[in-house]
């Protein structure tokens, strides 16, 4: 992406000074920020490349990927106290600045791309959450989306959003006071936060910011933001503040890849501050039945056959998880609670083998065929530098020792939660993990 | 100009269909197959089962098949046998035989490859897995179904990026992905981004024994069927005894076949008509569906099936009633229960004029604690 890039931004730039002469001189520190961005520290990659025994590099670009894959993978696994039911506005710059094409086709199309993306995978991880969309444009904050619990109705607004272009400049102040308006109501168990796609290096706002970043502190609202250009001192004032001085809210994209790692990270619920209430909601569990003849449903008036009904007042709705329209109560499947368990019994981390205990031949899982293990005299030549990584391609579950691949790491970890070894084994040792909810 | 011609029909119809990937799992639970002796013994099923494999493979000749076991006490593959020491015995590392004349008899020898490999592997590992079973591994009447599950996904997950390198990457996205080494891609990589030009793969459950005494399997079933969820992996369920909540949730989630077979000496002839299609003529076929799944909740607390239940927010552990002591008894946080299953407040009966006369209350006058009088 490099070249092409280049090229573009000095264009753009020439053309955006007329309205932004008061960072005249930012064309080129913008410029390296975005290949810098937070990472300031140049990385001097081919410094870790060596050679191997037979004169090619092969074998350190694999490990590299290989460590590539794995760096995702080693988060933290101890079982913290997740806010799952959430209440997440996310706010999208629709100003001028989004007309840039340093991100590919435009940073306004793919962030549109990305936040279908996070819509659908957010509601994936976080079936009892709500979620509303707001845009920024004009100076102005616009109400793309209320807040709400299905993901169809933020898919359809964001596609509407792309027969506009991005125009005017962007209002932090008022995308989050419009955010806070919509987060006052929302019940004490649930978390309030608010997810900004911000482009702009500016913002243009009525009033004093900092009024606003006090009254979301005291509401508890906790602001993310995702910054496409460089970093902006008030994005960070403004995360570091709402998340108790947690500098890791405010994240700048390098590329199209990191962008969509940032916002994909937001899916995953944050750890409760301390002072969150916690209560006891009523639900109903509702059966599907199936009528001979069409009804019309609660919800849309929509004739249907199918549908729920709501196990205190018997209406129908024809999707779940909703909110009884006529009653109020909270439907829900249970297989929504169950696809949020694993927030909250997350797998262990795996770790790596080296060659001294490297005693299986074939992952335990897929059969993929390890390496075998060298005489004892080379294993420290081959020990390899690249962090995370391990030498004898074997990982580890500390739980049931049994020996896996890197792609079944990457895939027990990220898709399935279970470990397949220990799920193999009896009793005792799934037992461990499962007695709290059992 | 190509539809003045006519010539995109040939086109269509020249593309090639990418292969299929069955995964089989058997509930070989020595207890529910007892119970079914009469009707169905283990061996017979197991023969029909092998015969439904051979028209899968039969069906296209890159279709693939992989076998799990899924017994009382461990899940265990059967076909494809990994790094195992006899299976190296009859075949070399290509899986060439060995001409030493062991193992195949004559009438062996004319059958068609693939069909005679997977025959022996399964037959053989059974009766390992069998012999290997002893009495003290049969108290519960559960299987491990989770296992067998991830194991199944395990292999799925390997057989899709092996397909997919060798066919170039099939969609850009998954080329992308294996390119930069997938570190960010998570979902995309993992999501079925365009279903025909990937490997077809699909799980059928030949389940015998009841989940009930599974409530320790509950998160990681669930957790199998979410991935398989995301992944588009149908899972289908063939049933010839006892009762699972799980399957069903399992079938309606991924849109599976679940049946429930109330004549189970016809095995083999539902495995064909119902679970031979793949996913993509099932997009022509009318399939059996249930229709009433099972949704209800169990509580945690005495196991009761609710239809209204009071969720903890904060572990998301489903109760009847309130908790005593209002503390959630999965996580001990102390919850704030609100107004659900309290008593409407009642009014302090009016105390006797005399007896506060008497107090030593220093109020004025007794009466204006006194009877409630509308208006001010």
């Amino acid at each position: 992406m490099a070249d092409s890039d280049e090229e573009y931004v000095g264009d753009v730039t020439d053309d955006e000074d007329d309205f932004q002469v008061a960072q005249s001189d930012r064309a080129q520190p913008r410029k390296r920020k975005q290949r810098g961005g937070a990472e300031w520290e140049l990385s001097r990659t081919w410094e870790t490349l060596v050679e191997g025994a037979d004169g090619t590099i092969s074998s350190t670009v694999e490990g590299l990927l290989e460590a590539n894959k794995r760096k995702r993978l080693l988060k933290d696994t101890t079982p913290l106290q997740r806010g799952i039911i959430r209440h997440l506005i996310l706010i999208l710059d629709l100003s001028e600045a989004m007309s840039e094409k340093d991100l590919r086709p435009t940073r306004f199309l793919l962030t549109l791309r990305y936040a279908q993306e996070f819509v659908r995978e957010f509601f994936e991880q976080n079936p009892i959450s709500q979620l509303g969309v707001l845009g920024l444009r004009d100076g102005l904050a616009l109400r793309v989306s209320d807040i709400s619990g299905n993901p169809t109705e933020h898919l359809t607004a964001i596609q509407a959003l792309r027969t506009q272009d991005p125009k005017g400049l962007p209002s932090l102040q008022n995308g989050l006071e419009m955010a806070r308006g919509a987060l006052f109501h929302t019940p004490s168990h649930g978390t309030r936060e608010v997810l900004v796609v911000f482009g702009s290096l500016l913002s243009s706002d009525p009033g004093d910011i900092h009024q606003t970043i006090n009254t979301l502190v005291a509401d508890k609202v906790r602001v993310r933001i995702v910054g496409l250009a460089a970093q902006v001192a008030i994005c960070q004032e403004l995360c570091s503040k709402t998340n108790r001085g947690d500098e890791t809210a405010y994240g700048v994209a390098l590329n199209e890849q990191h962008f969509r790692e940032l916002l994909m990270d937001v899916t995953t619920p944050l750890a409760t501050q301390k002072q969150s209430a916690s209560s006891l909601l009523m639900m109903g569990f509702p059966s599907r039945t199936v009528e001979p003849c069409p009804s019309l449903c609660a919800c849309h008036s929509r004739p249907s056959r199918g549908g729920y009904m709501c196990s205190r007042c018997g209406s129908k709705v024809c999707s779940l998880p909703a909110e009884c329209p006529s009653c109020g109560l909270t439907l829900i499947l249970s297989t929504h609670l169950a696809r949020s368990y694993h927030h909250l019994f997350p797998l262990r981390n795996w770790v790596e083998v080296p060659w001294r205990r490297a005693s299986s031949s074939a992952c335990f899982a897929c059969g993929l065929p390890f390496p075998a293990v060298p005489p004892e005299a080379q294993w420290s030549a081959i020990e390899s530098h690249t962090k995370g990584m391990s030498v004898s391609s074997r990982y580890e579950c500390p739980a049931c020792e049994n020996h896996f691949c890197i792609d079944c790491d990457l895939f027990a970890h990220e898709v399935v939660h279970n470990c397949p070894g220990c799920q193999s084994k009896s009793a005792p040792v799934v037992s461990e993990r499962m007695d709290t909810t059992a | 100009m190509n539809s003045i011609d006519a010539s995109e029909h040939y086109e269509l119809g020249a593309t090639e269909l990418s292969p299929s990937l069955l995964t089989v799992i058997i509930d070989t639970n020595p207890h529910a197959w007892a119970a079914l002796e009469d009707s169905l013994p283990l061996a017979k099923a197991v023969a029909n089962i092998l015969v439904f494999i051979n028209a899968h493979l039969a069906c296209n000749y890159a279709n693939e098949v992989a076998v799990v076991a899924s017994h009382s006490q461990k899940a265990a593959w059967l076909y494809p046998v990994h790094n195992d020491a006899t299976s190296q015995e009859s075949s070399d590392r290509d899986g060439d035989v060995s001409m030493n004349g062991d193992g195949g008899a004559a009438s062996q020898t004319n059958k068609y490859r693939p069909f005679r490999m997977v025959e022996e592997q399964v037959t053989r590992k059974l009766k390992e897995l069998m012999d290997s079973t002893h009495s003290a591994d049969l108290r519960g009447n559960t299987s491990m179904l989770a296992g067998a599950l991830t194991l199944a996904l395990s292999n799925i997950n390997r057989r899709t990026i092996a397909w997919a390198e060798e066919h170039g990457g099939a969609s850009l996205d998954d080329a992308a992905a294996e390119g930069t080494g997938a570190t960010g891609t998570g979902p995309s990589r993992y999501s079925a981004s365009d279903e025909d030009e990937r490997l077809q793969s699909r799980i059928l459950i030949v389940s015998v024994s009841g989940s009930s005494n599974s409530a320790h399997q509950y998160i990681p079933v669930m957790n199998s069927i979410f991935a398989c969820q995301r992944l588009h992996i149908p899972i289908d369920v063939c049933k010839l005894s006892g009762d699972a909540v799980f399957l069903q949730q399992a079938c309606d989630a991924t849109k599976g076949v679940y049946m429930a077979l109330s004549e189970p000496r016809g095995l083999l002839q539902y495995l064909m008509m119902a679970f031979l299609p793949d996913q993509r003529s099932r997009r022509h076929l009318v399939l059996p569906t249930r229709i009433d799944v099972d949704f209800r909740a169990a509580c945690f607390c005495h196991r009761r099936v609710v239809d209204i239940g009071y969720v903890c927010s904060i572990c998301l552990s489903i109760f009847c009633e309130p908790p005593p002591g209002n503390e959630c008894l999965t996580c001990g946080t102390p919850l704030d229960v609100g107004n659900y299953g309290s008593r409407p407040a009642l009014i302090q009966r009016k105390k006797k004029k005399k007896k506060r006369a008497n107090g030593a209350s220093a109020v004025g006058t007794p009466m204006s604690r006194g009877t409630p009088t509308p208006g001010p």
